[in-house]
């Protein structure tokens, strides 16, 4: 039998080097996400997690991020689709303009929503018919979609991409029309990936902070989503109210990963 | 009756120009040609899924060039199957039916019978991931045959399977043929398909129809270098197969020849030209089939040359140069050709 390669027995010091590293980095991280957790003392931090602030921004979170996720699914689908299936003049730019928000810090995009939501005419408009997006709920849902589009669209993307479009050709001649070859036949075989954007799209927009802060504002108990009470405690010293929001956080990123890697397999999103 | 008339087609790297064919009732039609000719093109073109750039398709008499596929009456099978892998046997080849709104007790029924015909009905309830490729294949064909399509679209059916499953698979698709009485259009880039199967066959090559005619047509004079050199099997003949204790001979008239085949009755076979040894005297060797003749032409092609000899039936073998001149081979000298049995590939008729 040939020695297995990968078995540790012999280890050479090029191996013993990269994999102390591996460790090295992997120990790192778990100490520092470990003690923020374990920093506060286990009843402060039960009381924290208990207290109306905290509560008010779990509840605030789940709601706009359930929505601005909804609202992400149903655009990023047919988005999604046309990128892959159609070809129309320009798709390279467009595939390019779903990836610029990758690159972009979202402070940038809040900035943006900002100005657009707030002193331009659109924003003027919308004002009068007293739709108010900026310093409010709403514009918490606004940033959110706005930041995590291009990434459910590229899950998405790539879940439609794995299947081939013979599929749909077959159920076209059996009798399907457009419509019905893409919901009995692609939906159903793209049903893992649309799962794992929803999941990571979902604990994205819980967690973003950027655009929030800059399109929502930050006041209290109104547009205090989790990053945002977070922020505000930490600003003014209530250390344990900050650990809760965060140790909540870690929890949601942690499950939505778990979730996101069961039904993605190993596919690349970033 | 399928009518394709001035039909072209660009699409990415592949272009279909000005293809004419005409596909009768009940029809076994083969589309032979190279990968890349643009076959599947055509295949789909027809099927409705791409819309041609100029021409008509017209199908039993209607103009179908505009219809939505699930209004053509057309039933296609790809080389890789496409059985939705989310739904069972039964579910897949129950698809159309349901989509045309069939009662589920008549869909059981119908998918049943087809299912029956092809020998799958004991796999019906597992999901087609778990089926070998020769039982997806039928799967396949069961899903489009439910729906007693006009014309049956085969896309490379065969080519996806080992060569054992493959002969096998050719019967089937001949006894299917021969039941259902469906035309058929089957796209190919294997001859041996051809000889098994066509009633009519139609060379592609770059996107044109460069020849239509029988096989025996095709094979015999091809209309272009191209399919010369692609059909590949120069010695074609018609015989008879008769097995004889335990040894299968087949009578071309002037001569017989001793085959590895168990195949009887009307056949026709090929022998590959470089299967062809050419030599001056007899000798002993495991080739079992020895002929005398005469050498009637000796063609420079290439750096292989084309050497035919005339033994009540004429065989083309392929030489080098330096052999032709070794052996001192021209026209009018005697020559014996000899192959082995396992050479002779065979077809039914």
């Amino acid at each position: 039998m040939p020695p297995n390669r990968d078995a540790l027995p012999h280890p050479t010091p090029f191996r013993v080097l990269f994999l102390a590293v591996l460790f090295g980095v992997i120990a790192y991280m778990a100490v520092v996400i470990v003690g923020l957790v374990a920093y506060p003392p286990l009843p402060a931090l039960i009381e924290s997690l208990t207290s109306p602030e905290i509560l008010f921004a779990v509840e605030l979170s789940l709601i706009t991020s359930a929505i601005s996720t909804t609202l992400c699914v149903t655009a990023a689908v047919p988005v999604a689709y046309a990128l892959v299936r159609f070809s129309f003049p320009g798709k390279r730019i467009a595939n390019t303009i779903f990836n610029i928000p990758l690159a972009l810090p979202p402070l940038v995009a809040g900035v943006a929503l900002l100005i657009f939501y707030g002193p331009s005419a659109f924003g003027q408009m919308l004002s009068r018919w007293g739709l108010d997006v900026v310093y409010t709920p709403l514009g918490i849902i606004v940033a959110q979609f706005f930041v995590n589009l291009p990434y459910m669209v590229r899950i998405t993307r790539s879940a439609f991409e794995a299947i081939n479009p013979r599929y749909e050709h077959v159920a076209r001649t059996l009798g399907c029309t457009e419509w019905g070859a893409f919901r009995q036949v692609t939906l159903p075989l793209a049903k893992n990936g649309l799962i794992a954007g929803l999941v990571i799209t979902w604990s994205k927009s819980i967690g973003e902070f950027g655009a929030v802060l800059m399109l929502a504002g930050a006041t209290q108990m109104k547009t205090e989503t989790l990053p945002i009470a977070l922020f505000l405690n930490m600003s003014t010293g209530d250390l344990d109210l900050a650990i809760a929001a965060a140790v909540i956080l870690i929890v949601i990123s942690v499950v939505s990963l778990s979730v996101f890697e069961h039904y993605s397999g190993t596919r690349e999103v970033f | 009756m399928l009518r394709i008339a001035g039909l072209s087609k660009h699409l990415g790297d592949f272009t279909l120009t000005d293809v004419n064919l005409t596909v009768a009732e009940r029809e076994y039609f083969i589309i032979l040609g190279p990968t890349g000719a643009g076959k599947t093109i055509l295949l789909e073109t027809i099927a409705g899924i791409y819309a041609p750039d100029a021409g008509t398709i017209t199908l039993d008499g209607r103009d179908v060039t505009a219809t939505d596929p699930k209004d053509r009456g057309v039933g296609m099978v790809y080389q890789d199957y496409m059985l939705f892998p989310h739904l069972t046997i039964e579910e897949n080849i129950g698809f159309g039916l349901l989509q045309r709104g069939v009662e589920p007790a008549r869909i059981q029924e119908s998918v049943q019978e087809i299912a029956g015909l092809l020998g799958i009905d004991h796999l019906l309830g597992r999901t087609p991931g778990t089926l070998s490729g020769g039982e997806q294949q039928r799967a396949a064909i069961s899903r489009a045959l439910v729906l007693r399509p006009r014309i049956l679209l085969l896309d490379e059916p065969l080519s996806a399977l080992d060569t054992g499953t493959r002969d096998r698979f050719r019967k089937e698709l001949k006894a299917v043929h021969r039941a259902t009485g469906t035309t058929v259009v089957h796209i190919t880039h294997h001859f041996e398909d051809v000889f098994a199967l066509a009633d009519r066959v139609a060379v592609m090559q770059d996107g044109k129809v460069v020849q239509v005619g029988t096989p025996d047509e095709v094979f015999r004079r091809p209309a272009t270098e191209f399919v010369a050199a692609f059909t590949g099997m120069e010695n074609v003949f018609y015989g008879v197969s008769r097995i004889q204790n335990g040894e299968t001979v087949i009578d071309l008239g002037g001569i017989s020849i001793r085959t590895a085949t168990d195949v009887e009755g009307d056949v026709c076979l090929g022998i590959r030209p470089e299967e062809v040894i050419v030599s001056r005297e007899p000798f002993e060797s495991s080739a079992i089939n020895a002929f005398p003749g005469t050498v009637t032409e000796v063609r420079q092609n290439g750096i292989f040359s084309r050497v035919v000899v005339e033994t009540g039936v004429p065989f083309v073998a392929v030489l080098t140069r330096q052999s032709i001149a070794r052996l001192d081979l021209a026209e009018g000298k005697e020559a014996y050709v000899t192959f082995k049995a396992s050479a002779v590939h065979v077809f039914m008729r």
